[in-house]
């Protein structure tokens, strides 16, 4: 991502959402969004079920791309470049913005093996380096303690807990610049979503954080600025702290003190 | 409704509960006596069939059988003449075993790679065609198989074997035997492997995509490595009856009277060939000997399935 394309004013941010739309066939699922997403922050994407807040998640590493009759219209800036131009690799793309899924997704191979895939994919053989990269991502991951001494066990005989912590160790592994979180914890219990929460507060240093959530008090708890989205609407985005305790919009209001949802 | 309408209906409402429940209980141990009853015939067969042909394949070497066996000579022996009174069923265990894994050797890695086309590359309707056609071949019955490897296949190895200055006996050869096996086995693993890539969770390809690997990369390091056990599953289907078909082999392996066969033009002798050809032409220990020869095949196919299962568990583990 070396060309420039377009240059936009401000560098502070991971990206710039211009007037952009999506639609899924038909639906108009996405409607002129236009955002700043701060870098080496955690921004939380909240909102109803179908507002669209995973959908734009997905944008950011083109995983959309996948979905067939999936159209975008208007740009998304990553560091001045456009990332559905046609210069964008988009597997240059997704090593420098990684993803966590809802569900915990190990490969069913071994520990070290799913934490060395990306790297693997992307030619790195020395395994020294492979060595070196996999203990760092997993104790940066917080998981380190737990798996050191099995490392060659197999990834789906974790925990879920440990299985998500091993996602977010396998996309650091690549190092990229922000990492998407698709509702990382709605399908583990209470004590590994602390686990996971803390984590991300730990990460926000070095990484900028993309988190989608049901939980209110899980955004409000990890993150430093909020979106709400409602029907495809981005409704309100703010300091997170304001979106909870003093929101512009009424239907913020409302959806926040769980009038509905 | 008053308090005592209510009543009323409750009563009733438990006295029909009760009867439906007394009903439910004898269907529910009906039931549970034919599934039992299902359970121990299947057990039965594979007792019955096992205890049947090993009782006849044992008796030839006891002393008491008119003209026995010397089990030592049997299980060594590298000569089958049954005119001789000679049976040696060793170098037939080798061809089987030859035949067997390289037609697996052939058939296995396309069908892999054939599966991987249907389910994950193909545009939907040539995926739909590609599965009929592998359902078709699949539901091809063994003796059209034999026919067409007696009449094609084997025009096809004699040529080959012209190429490098060998003769053949009219084609029927080791080679065309492997040829044959191989594609018979080849939309057995197909189907099986099918199965297995479709049953892999749709994130583990999103996972691995996210992590800035290619389709292809996708494709062989997580989708195939996800699908493993199905895809050992259909080569212990496929080796199976690579190891079990014997019509068709018989029409065109030739029934070499010694070996173990190296040369791939040369005639071969496999473990069911024996058993099948002039069944009904023999009797006495010519016919009880064939018996002994079935044992020998079930502890090989028993040994195959072993060996894949463990080296599939040692895959798994990543140990």
């Amino acid at each position: 991502m070396t060309q420039q394309i377009q240059v936009k004013t401000d560098n502070d941010n991971a990206f710039d959402i211009r007037e952009f739309d999506l639609y899924y066939t038909d639906f108009h699922a996405l409607k002129k969004i236009n955002m700043e997403i701060p870098l080496n922050k955690v921004t939380a994407f909240i909102g109803p079920s179908g507002c669209g807040k995973s959908t734009l998640l997905r944008c950011f590493n083109r995983m959309n791309d996948l979905i067939e009759g999936v159209r975008t219209e208007g740009e998304i800036y990553h560091h001045d470049i456009e990332i559905h131009s046609k210069e964008v690799d988009v597997v240059q793309l997704r090593t420098d913005v990684g993803m966590v899924f809802q569900q915990p997704n190990p490969f069913p191979m071994s520990i070290y093996d799913n934490v060395a895939y990306g790297l693997r994919c992307q030619g790195v053989r020395d395994r020294k380096i492979l060595d070196e990269v996999v203990e760092t991502s997993l104790k940066q991951a917080a998981l380190w303690d737990e798996v050191k001494d099995h490392l060659n066990r197999n990834a789906t005989k974790l925990s879920g807990g440990q299985q998500q912590r091993l996602c977010i160790a396998r996309a650091i592994s690549l190092t990229p610049e922000v990492i998407l979180m698709d509702e990382p914890t709605s399908a583990l219990d209470p004590i590994a979503t602390n686990k996971i929460e803390d984590l991300i507060t730990e990460l926000k240093e070095s990484y900028t954080i993309i988190i989608v959530t049901h939980s209110m008090s899980q955004a409000a708890r990890v993150s430093d600025m909020t979106a709400f989205f409602l029907l495809g609407d981005m409704i309100e985005f703010d300091v997170t702290e304001k979106v909870f305790h003093n929101p512009r919009d009424k239907r913020t209001e409302d959806y926040i003190s769980g009038k509905f949802g | 409704m008053t308090t005592e309408q209510q009543n009323k209906s409750k009563t009733l409402i438990r006295e029909r509960s009760a009867k439906r429940r007394s009903l439910y209980k004898s269907v529910d141990r009906t039931m549970q006596f034919i599934f039992r009853l299902c359970g121990l015939i299947a057990a039965l067969m594979i007792i019955l069939i096992v205890f049947f042909v090993a009782a006849r394949g044992i008796q030839v070497f006891l002393p008491g059988y008119e003209n026995p066996v010397s089990l030592g000579e049997f299980l060594t022996g590298m000569r089958w003449r049954s005119d001789q009174g000679v049976y040696g069923v060793l170098f037939i265990v080798i061809n089987t075993i030859i035949t067997a894994f390289f037609a697996g050797l052939i058939a296995f890695p396309l069908s892999v790679l054939s599966a991987l086309m249907i389910v994950k590359i193909a545009p939907k309707r040539l995926s739909n065609a590609l599965t009929t056609v592998v359902e078709l071949l699949a539901a091809i019955p063994s003796v059209v198989y034999g026919v067409f490897a007696s009449g094609a296949i084997t025009d096809i190895v004699e040529k080959i074997a012209g190429w490098f200055n060998y003769t053949t006996f009219g084609g029927n050869s080791m080679l065309a035997v492997i040829l044959l096996l191989a594609i018979m086995i080849y939309p057995t693993i197909t189907s099986m492997a099918v199965v297995a890539i479709r049953a892999v969770p749709e994130s583990h390809e999103l996972g691995s995509l996210a992590l800035g690997a290619s389709r292809t990369q996708t494709n062989f390091k997580v989708v195939l490595s996800s699908a493993k056990s199905g895809i050992f599953a259909g080569l212990i289907l496929g080796l199976g009856r690579a190891f079990g078909e014997a019509t068709a082999v018989s029409m065109v392996a030739g029934n070499a009277f010694v070996g173990p066969t190296w040369n791939p033009f040369d005639l071969t002798r496999t473990l069911t060939t024996t058993m099948l050809s002039g069944l009904h032409e023999t009797v006495g220990v010519d016919y009880d000997v064939r018996f002994s020869v079935g044992i020998v095949l079930m502890i090989i196919i028993l040994i195959t399935n072993l060996a894949i299962n463990a080296l599939r568990k040692k895959m798994e583990s990543g140990d």
